[in-house]
């Protein structure tokens, strides 16, 4: 080819070619695809209230949660509450001497404590302490 | 019609539809062309064209007109081009001469291509220019865009649009040499 060739030597011809009618039929294929998301089109007037309406229902909405999360909460408290107050007394000693520490004071304070179970802490002899401490092995571990 | 007017004619409910008509008459081979020089294959500009419309229909309530219309059609059509092209290189794990290869096969074995062997050469040239490099040759030397209208279509300073311009002519003109 011309080592001298210049751009401006070819003629600006388009070659790409369409099919026949095709810029006859663009418009109306545009036309069915804006009309099926047409439904979606809104007017400035209703986009912005509902821009405003969305910025006054966010706060609504947050003060619901948050009542929603209180109700769910507080009724699990006063059924736990229910529950221990209809525990029969003798229930409530068994569990405790069985699995919490409890004090000899904190069962001369059960004045509705089953007399016999208290006495046999309060009243014991210093022989059958002695006894009862023997039988357990202390933990040597320091602490 | 003028812009202005269908515009004005855009915004009222009634005539909605009837203007946006107008609107795709009056762009649609701008823009189609405009695409099809880009990614060549007649199905993939007929399909970007149409998302190019879709897109002017959703936002055009939303178009400041202290621009020109058909510079935003514009835009908004390079922009499509751009994300196809670059989407088509990331699909196929392709390099960007690979997806170059690729359209100049194109350019030999589709049958709504035609013309002569130098109009063919000057096409796969051009090819070999990066996707904005191609941008910029084809609104200036096809479409006659002034430099103005292409920096505010691509938000390229003209200085560096002039200079792109003069880039791509001696790179098509170097590969047009050979042979």
């Amino acid at each position: 080819m011309n080592k001298d060739f210049k751009l401006s030597d070819i003629p600006k011809h388009n070659i790409y070619q369409v099919p026949e009618g095709y810029f006859d039929r663009l418009p109306m294929r545009v036309m069915e695809r804006t009309t099926a998301t047409g439904n979606q089109h809104h007017s400035p007037v209703y986009t912005s209230l509902w821009q405003a309406l969305r910025v006054a229902v966010a706060p609504f909405i947050l003060l619901l949660v948050f009542v929603g999360a209180y109700f769910l909460s507080t009724p699990t408290q006063k059924a736990g509450n229910a529950s221990i107050a209809n525990l029969p007394d003798q229930e409530i000693v068994d569990y405790l001497t069985t699995y919490a520490q409890v004090e000899a004071t904190d069962l001369a304070e059960l004045s509705v404590a089953d007399k016999d179970i208290t006495s046999d802490f309060l009243n014991i002899s210093p022989n059958v302490a002695e006894s009862e401490l023997e039988y357990y092995q202390l933990n040597e571990e320091p602490f | 019609m003028e812009d202005k007017e269908l515009l004005e004619k855009f915004a009222n409910p009634e005539s909605r539809n009837l203007a946006f008509n107008q609107l795709v008459r009056k762009y649609q081979q701008k823009v189609y062309w405009h695409i099809r020089k880009m990614v060549i294959d007649h199905e993939d500009a007929d399909d970007l064209t149409q998302e190019v419309f879709i897109k002017v229909w959703k936002n055009l309530e939303n178009f400041r007109q202290d621009a020109q219309l058909y510079t935003w059609l514009y835009r908004i059509a390079t922009n499509e081009c751009l994300t196809f092209l670059s989407s088509k290189k990331r699909k196929f794990f392709l390099p960007i001469n690979d997806v170059a290869a690729e359209l100049a096969e194109k350019i030999d074995s589709s049958p709504d291509i035609a013309g002569d062997e130098i109009q063919l050469k000057l096409q796969k040239a051009l090819l070999r220019l990066p996707d904005k490099q191609r941008l910029v040759f084809n609104m200036k030397y096809y479409d006659d865009l002034k430099y103005e209208e292409i920096s505010e279509i691509l938000g390229t300073s003209v200085g560096a649009l002039k200079a792109s311009y003069h880039h791509a002519v001696k790179k098509i003109e170097e590969f047009l040499k050979q042979d």
